[in-house]
């Protein structure tokens, strides 16, 4: 597996592909991605820990749920995700600590806002060992 | 070519029957020329209409305007229309800008003048109109504070004196809509929009300095204020992430509901429930909030606009001709059959076209129609149209919102640098400010289909009157 995630374009859409050899590391990718789309190749540390509970209907709700937090993060606090823990995770409920940085104007730059996650064309499945995920976002 | 299922009534409507697609509850409609309907073609565009006139309790046909693309769930450029008694609400057929819309204000200048000073004037607005990625605004609003904005939309910027009251008769809805409840607005989404009241946004998002150089009807542009080469300003932004949350939250709460009302949906996206259930209730009062925060978020963009006109030409008096939203659901009365029906009519970009005499539009257009404001692309033309009986008839009074985007981001970025771009549009004498340089090729005039041939449909279609062509000279984007 070479890649973690790559962004796909469509005329009105911009999407993201996620790769993963677990449940976990797809989530962890699509979320790089997202950060990707607002934040380019900006630099991010970790100094700063935010703790993330979901609950939801079922592993797509799940993934999009994950993503929303993660920009909700970014629209509210201004909290650049960089690398995540998760404490457990299942098509219905996830626990994890994400850490990163509030966004920095003269270290980080930003790309592009990013309105929401939606389900349009979504798909989160294993195929042989390789977890892979597609969502796209209103941007 | 076209798809072998759609059915050509004439030069300017395309019938998508209901043995298109299993499940379809009624027919679909595309308002397209030959030209556009191959364009639209091209994307999941027919197949979200189709998909559309799936959903319960629908009336009327599932219509898509002449600039559609393909969105989520419903396409951009999409109108479907419920039943108030029976039919569903959808957050997705409203979509993720609640209240992204367009308003045009009309100075009392002409190109000749402004052209001079347009540099000092485009900076001044750069200056003063919070844009661009990540921008919070001029203030952090206390949730006290944004409740009383979500609650009186641009009367509350009136009243903190952006903006006189007369601007209000000139805003759908008169820039208040009165079911508004914040209670029904989450906390998150409050998060999102305390400190982004004021700000203009990115993307397709603008601030654009024009000049009418073309009046096709000189009775209603006369009655608008407008006429040739006088300078206007267009502004087009929305409810920013309040809106989005709002969009966010809502779709959940319809999924987790909808099999309480043994709904199902083709596409999640199209998540509904019933106009009359306590979440479609609970919608539509944080939708309304979500409206009323972008139309005090206009307003606020008004009047700094107004104040960069005093302090570089010593006049900042714009009229203000109309604000249209693009993303809404409207409770509404249209003809349905001989009768007249309570409906909630989506428009997901699509624009209200009301005809003269309506109830619904201000008093000084009762004799010609409601002013439909169609932007361009980044240094194309745009257009002010008028509202039609047609479209009463039709479209339950809605018709196109811009141009519609065919090439994507990436796309439009490959073959031309920011640098290149700004100098052709400067080559064409649009001077343009942006906040950034990506933002700005992924707006390129070329990323957009060709705004007259959308506007030329609607017209020959007769679901709005052209009245007059704006061109751009400067631009303000985020």
């Amino acid at each position: 597996m070479k890649e973690l995630f790559k962004i796909l374009e469509h005329p009105a859409d911009l999407g993201i592909e996620a790769y993963g050899n677990s449940m976990e590391d797809v989530f962890k990718n699509s979320a790089k991605g997202l950060i990707f789309i607002i934040a380019g190749n900006s630099k991010i540390d970790n100094n700063l820990t935010k703790k993330i509970t979901i609950s939801a209907m079922d592993r797509e709700n799940m993934l999009v749920r994950w993503l929303n937090e993660i920009l909700f993060l970014y629209d509210s606090e201004k909290f650049l995700m960089s690398d995540v823990e998760f404490k457990n995770i299942s098509d219905t409920s996830l626990c994890a600590n994400v850490a990163g940085e509030k966004y920095n104007k003269i270290k980080h730059q930003l790309k592009l806002d990013v309105k929401a996650v939606t389900y349009h064309n979504l798909i989160i499945e294993k195929e042989r060992d390789i977890w892979k995920s597609r969502v796209y976002l209103d941007v | 070519m076209f798809d072998m299922n759609l059915k050509k009534i004439d030069e300017y409507r395309f019938l998508i029957p209901q043995s298109f697609q299993q499940g379809m509850r009624i027919e679909g409609m595309i308002y397209a020329n030959d030209e556009l309907i191959n364009a639209i073609q091209k994307d999941e565009t027919l197949k979200q209409v189709a998909n559309v006139a799936t959903l319960p309790g629908l009336i009327g046909r599932s219509l898509a305007m002449p600039d559609a693309h393909q969105g989520y769930g419903f396409a951009i450029g999409g109108v479907a229309a419920s039943d108030m008694e029976s039919g569903i609400v959808s957050a997705g057929g409203v979509g993720f800008d609640i209240n992204c819309g367009v308003r045009l204000l009309a100075s009392e200048l002409t190109v000749d003048q402004v052209k001079p000073k347009l540099d000092a004037l485009l900076n001044q607005l750069f200056r003063d109109i919070p844009c661009g990625t990540g921008k919070s605004g001029v203030i952090d609003l206390s949730f006290e504070q944004l409740d009383s904005v979500l609650i009186n939309g641009a009367y509350w910027a009136v009243e903190n004196k952006y903006g006189t009251t007369n601007d209000l008769e000139h805003i759908e809805e008169q820039g208040r809509i009165k079911d508004a409840d914040p209670t029904e607005v989450s906390n998150r989404a409050k998060q999102r929009g305390k400190d982004q009241l004021g700000t203009l946004g990115s993307g397709n998002h603008f601030v654009e300095v024009q000049y009418i150089e073309e009046v096709y009807d000189e009775t209603v542009a006369n009655v608008f204020g407008l006429r040739k080469n006088q300078i206007v300003v267009m502004i087009h932004s929305g409810s920013r992430g309040l809106g989005h949350q709002v969009c966010t939250d809502y779709l959940e709460v319809m999924q987790e509901a909808m099999p309480k009302y043994g709904i199902k949906v083709v596409d999640r996206q199209l998540a509904c429930v019933p106009i009359n259930s306590k979440e479609g209730q609970s919608y539509l009062k944080a939708m309304a909030a979500s409206a009323n925060f972008a139309f005090a978020n206009r307003q606020m963009m008004s009047h700094w606009t107004r104040k960069a006109f005093e302090r570089i030409f010593g006049t900042g008096n714009l009229k203000l001709v109309y604000d249209v939203a693009h993303n809404i659901a409207k409770k509404e009365r249209h003809k349905v059959g001989k009768n007249l029906k309570d409906v909630l009519v989506h428009r997901k970009g699509a624009t209200r076209a009301f005809p003269k005499k309506h109830p619904e539009i201000p008093q000084a257009y009762a004799e010609v129609g409601q002013p439909v404001i169609i932007p361009g692309s980044m240094g194309t033309c745009s257009y002010v149209l008028v509202g039609t009986e047609q479209a009463m008839n039709e479209t339950f009074g809605s018709t196109c919102h811009g141009a519609g985007r065919a090439m994507s981001r990436h796309a439009a970025k490959k073959d031309i640098s920011a640098d290149q771009l700004i100098k052709q549009l400067k080559d064409k004498g649009i001077h343009i400010r942006g906040a950034t340089k990506s933002g700005l090729t992924e707006e390129k005039p070329e990323a957009y289909k060709d705004v007259s041939l959308v506007v030329e449909v609607v017209h020959n279609a007769g679901i709005a009157n052209k009245v007059a062509k704006m061109i751009p000279i400067g631009v303000i984007k985020g």
